[in-house]
């Protein structure tokens, strides 16, 4: 193999995790519609678990599963479990706070009718007129529960 | 109010330079796959046993459960597991919270 070849051969998952993550950042930082934000937010998170397994990687081992046939003292024998699990709990973790930002945007859009940033500021700048019921163009769902 | 042009271009700057910045640290990171990179150690840096090496070799004399992901998710980390179970709850609680109808809210 030519040098450059294993140059890019030993760091190319780290670059494809580094663009995933850049990709999430863009979502958050200049999307304008609020769920853009939140894909933005998992394709982010998606990338840090894949950092985490991709550093549990080993060349020619197995899975973390003890086989009575492969000598679980030779360590490089197992993938590294460890990472495994961390990642386990935060994919748990990460499925949590999506549920609760989707909650969010259901309790938003019901409030203002709409998802929109920029819609929302001028919504939220406005005077709001209190308590006036005739003010009530976007009804509230209910029964979203 | 749509991103005016100038926080739109410092945004993608701060962007490429973090592209930028992130390439370069990979760069210093072990090789991918290296069974010997610092994270798979039996004796790490600090003579202490590495954590990885230490479950894959003694998991199964621990806990008699063959797969070890099971035995550090379940066994040597269950306490860890136990927060996890209080995070989903609190989401849970929280998701209620935010989505149910308040009283003054009926019409």
């Amino acid at each position: 193999m030519p040098e450059w070849l294993e140059y890019v051969h030993d760091r190319y998952a780290y670059w494809a995790i580094v663009f995933l993550m850049i990709i999430g950042l863009y979502g958050m930082l200049f999307k304008n519609n609020l769920h853009k934000k939140v894909v933005g937010m998992i394709i982010f998170q998606n990338s840090m678990i894949l950092l985490f397994v991709t550093a549990a990687f080993k060349w020619d081992a197995t899975v973390p599963v003890r086989d009575a046939e492969i000598d679980v003292n030779v360590v490089g024998n197992y993938l590294n479990p460890l990472p495994h699990t961390l990642m386990l709990t935060a994919i748990v973790v990460g499925v949590a706070i999506v549920g609760v930002a989707f909650a969010l945007l259901i309790k938003i859009y019901d409030n203002y009718g709409t998802i929109e940033e920029d819609e929302l500021l001028e919504k939220l700048q406005s005077p709001a007129p209190e308590d006036d019921d005739s003010e009530d163009s976007f009804p509230s769902k209910g029964g979203s529960v | 109010m749509k991103m005016s042009k100038g926080k739109k271009l410092l945004g993608f700057a701060s962007l490429l330079a973090l592209t930028v910045l992130l390439l370069v640290a990979v760069d210093s990171l072990p090789k991918r796959g290296l069974p010997d990179a610092p994270a798979h150690q039996v004796i790490n840096a600090a003579g202490n046993p590495g954590a990885g090496a230490y479950f894959i070799r003694s998991a199964y004399e621990d806990a008699a459960t063959p797969n070890m992901v099971t035995v550090v998710l379940g066994d040597y980390r269950s306490f860890d597991t136990l927060g996890e179970v209080v995070v989903v709850f609190a989401a849970a609680i929280a998701c209620y919270l935010i989505l149910r109808r308040r009283e003054d809210e009926e019409k």
